[in-house]
């Protein structure tokens, strides 16, 4: 071995600051052994740093972490994780938007093959249950049980959780539909603020006000609802999409015909509302939130972004009671995956505690319009605040008494869907309402039987 | 023996780069495509070629492969025949030209979800550019994007906006390989414009024209982000292409088998549309003048 090489593998294995290092290597120049300490001086703070990254490494748990909300909500959650992660130092956990409840869906179910999922995940409250009746996520019921936590959840809140007495998700972000509009539209169009919006002829007649008066201005009377405030009409019309007790298929029962009919007349009989909000749900809430339309129904957990975009002139309602005063409960709870070590699964429970706590839950429901889930959030500064400076952010939480659990089998992720196209038929004058839905309610009842639900 | 083995070893990176992204996924649907799976469990049952059987009996099948062959039929010789129109125009070495030529070819290399996000907006029906501008002249506002009929061209527009400049590039360069000896012949001959266009060019870039027929049928039978973004197959399946609902029932639905089966049907009638243009189109091909 050339010396040179010989001295340089004498540095490296040379044991640090042992003392005999300085005498084995015998260096002829001055400039060579400055080079060499500095190859010294290099490899000490590279182990240091590598131990002192291992040493780290080791004592922290990783918990990833999938999820679905981006911008005011996506900033609320940083938020949460962050003071979740102060206050656990050994537990890190690494978030990632996703997309939106389908789209999680997806990448949940194409990355568990490719073995490439999280820890933890967002799902969406009817559509957890695929994954719960594939063994896909871990039973927490252990977990809840033995958590102080589950004496403060309200009951609505531990209930969507389970299915068939087990514990799968706790839930994190729940909402109800709610009724927006516009309060300097409705002062433009000439009508109250007050002006009842409880039926159908209600929201009807002010729509058709605004689009007669504002019309001409590009102002659309009411947003074509969502599947989620679709879902809400229904029930509102004293019907179901599926029963949640018994799971049958309830799209074909007269008083859903009925609700559909209804809000398809709104964009192709009456067109107060614009079709644009049909082919592209997305596209209807830019257009409220661009001050473009007067009436919009959608989720609570949107009120955050509303309120950014059209400050005091958001107004919030409750959903119409047209036949009787029901609302559905959406939103997702967290999930944590049977894949991960138990370690992991430990440690990301501890997160999904934390994040249904009073603390976190007060944070998510001021900044989101989420409903809160926790008793004792209500208590809280953060939310006392909220409600004093908020208006309507607690109209939600006024629905709460005839709010209800929707069906989570297996078939409501395939109902859902497919009741995209069902609806756009309808909606744009395609198909007749009953006609569509007595289909879709026997391809619905096959696929459940082929489901094995 | 090494001598034998070294052109094996040049060509083994590229070869196991073909296998792994194309040769095993192309068997592992195959295979996938005569079982029952849903991503979720370990359990694959072979279920034969039943899931061949429910694609063909299923009405979203045929309107898929409806709507796939006249969005084919219909935006091919359009992007075909406007490139070339172009490219004919452009082939002088101009500043103008040069200008043109990059301008056409800049959507090619624009993001596909960028532009379906902007034109869904421009069509949009009650907010969108192209209604504001009929409004302003006094024409009524279509519904583009709700129209069964209207979703399907915008869609083909939007395509052939977007694929037009790759095939004025190839077409140039067709062109250009034309040998100006020719012209000069049928200009002597006293030949119009439109006759030597019809009977020197068009035959002579016949080579160039069928490549360009072979990519573009390919890419219209496989045109899924343009649909995804702008329509998601709606309004109620009128723009549902083949691969859309491959998505649609893969990822959507998480029937897997079934999913694999529509890209195995897909697959075999590519393939059998290639034989089938090179049967009827390729004897008509001149690669010399």
């Amino acid at each position: 071995m050339p010396p040179t090489i010989t001295r340089l593998v004498n540095v490296v294995h040379a044991p640090v600051a042992h003392p005999r290092y300085f005498t084995l290597i015998a260096i002829p120049f001055a400039a060579e052994r400055t080079m060499i300490r500095k190859l010294h001086a290099a490899v000490a703070v590279s182990v240091f740093a590598l131990l002192a990254v291992g040493s780290s490494a080791e004592a922290a748990t990783t918990v990833k972490f999938w999820h679905t909300f981006n911008k005011t909500n996506g900033e609320a959650l940083t938020k949460i994780i962050a003071s979740f992660e102060a206050a656990h130092p050994d537990i890190h956990v690494e978030q990632e938007f996703v997309g939106n409840y389908n789209d999680m869906v997806a990448k949940l179910q194409a990355g568990i093959p490719a073995r490439r999922t999280p820890d933890a995940v967002i799902l969406e409250i009817t559509r957890y249950g695929l994954f719960a009746n594939n063994n896909v996520l871990t039973d927490l019921t252990p977990y809840v049980d033995a958590d102080p936590l589950k004496n403060d959840l309200y009951d609505f809140a531990r209930e969507i959780g389970t299915i068939k007495g087990k514990n799968y998700v706790v839930p994190f972000n729940s909402s109800t539909p709610v009724l927006y509009f516009n309060k300097d539209i409705f002062t433009r169009a000439g009508l109250s603020v007050d002006t009842p919006l409880k039926t159908f002829d209600d929201v009807l007649a002010a729509a058709k006000t605004i689009q007669a008066k504002l019309g001409s201005e590009g102002i659309s009377g009411i947003g074509a609802p969502g599947q989620f405030a679709r879902w809400g009409l229904v029930m509102s019309n004293d019907s179901e999409l599926i029963d949640p007790k018994t799971n049958d298929i309830l799209l074909d029962k007269p008083n859903t015909i009925e609700a559909y009919q209804w809000m398809a007349s709104l964009v192709s009989q009456h067109k107060v509302a614009s079709p644009d909000g049909v082919t592209d749900e997305d596209k209807g809430n830019a257009l409220f939130m661009a001050g473009k339309v007067g009436i919009d129904m959608d989720s609570t957990g949107s009120y955050g972004g509303r309120k950014k975009a059209l400050g005091d002139n958001l107004v919030v309602r409750p959903m119409p009671c047209n036949k009787v005063c029901s609302v559905p409960i959406g939103g997702a709870g967290i999930g944590i995956m049977a894949s991960s070590p138990k370690e992991v699964q430990d440690a990301a429970y501890k997160f999904v505690s934390y994040a249904a706590s009073p603390e976190a839950n007060a944070i998510w429901f001021a900044a989101t319009g989420y409903l809160p889930i926790n008793k004792k959030s209500a208590t809280l500064a953060v939310t006392l605040k909220a409600l004093e400076t908020q208006p309507g952010i607690d109209v939600a939480i006024n629905s709460l008494p005839y709010a209800h659990g929707r069906a989570r089998t297996t078939v409501v992720t395939w109902m859902r869907t497919n009741e995209y196209k069902v609806w756009q038929s309808i909606a744009l004058g395609q198909r007749k309402a009953d006609e569509a839905l007595k289909d879709f309610a026997e391809q619905t009842r096959k696929e459940n039987q082929r489901a094995g639900n | 023996m090494l001598r034998k083995l070294t052109p094996y070893l040049f060509v083994a990176p590229l070869m196991i780069f073909i296998a792994v992204f194309t040769y095993i996924p192309i068997l592992t649907s195959l295979n996938l495509s005569v079982r029952q799976w849903n991503f979720l469990t370990p359990d694959m049952p072979f279920v034969g070629l039943r899931n061949y059987e429910e694609l063909l009996a299923s009405a979203e099948f045929w309107n898929s492969l409806r709507v796939t062959v006249v969005f084919a039929v219909l935006s091919v010789p359009l992007r075909l025949g406007a490139a070339l129109l172009i490219a004919s125009r452009l082939l002088r070495e101009t500043v103008s030209s040069r200008l043109l030529r990059g301008a056409f070819f800049l959507p090619s290399v624009t993001s596909i979800v960028s532009i379906a996000v902007v034109f869904s907006w421009v069509f949009a029906t009650d907010y969108g550019m192209v209604n504001w501008i009929l409004h302003l002249v006094g024409l009524g506002r279509p519904q583009w994007l709700q129209d069964p009929y209207l979703a399907l061209w915008v869609l083909i527009v939007v395509n052939t906006w977007r694929q037009l400049g790759y095939d004025i590039v190839i077409y140039i360069a067709g062109l250009q390989a034309i040998p100006q000896e020719l012209y000069d012949a049928a200009a002597v001959d006293g030949g119009k414009r439109f006759d030597v266009f019809r009977r020197v060019t068009i035959p002579l870039v016949m080579p160039t024209t069928y490549f360009l027929l072979v990519i573009s049928v390919i890419e219209a039978f496989q045109v899924f982000t343009i649909v995804n973004v702008m329509t998601k197959g709606g309004p109620a399946g009128a723009t549902d292409m083949l691969v859309n609902l491959l998505y649609e029932i893969g990822f959507g639905l998480f029937d897997i088998g079934r999913g694999s089966a529509l890209a195995v049907i897909l697959f075999v009638l590519l393939v059998g549309l290639a034989l089938l243009k090179s049967r009827i189109i390729g004897s008509k091909v001149h690669y010399e003048a």
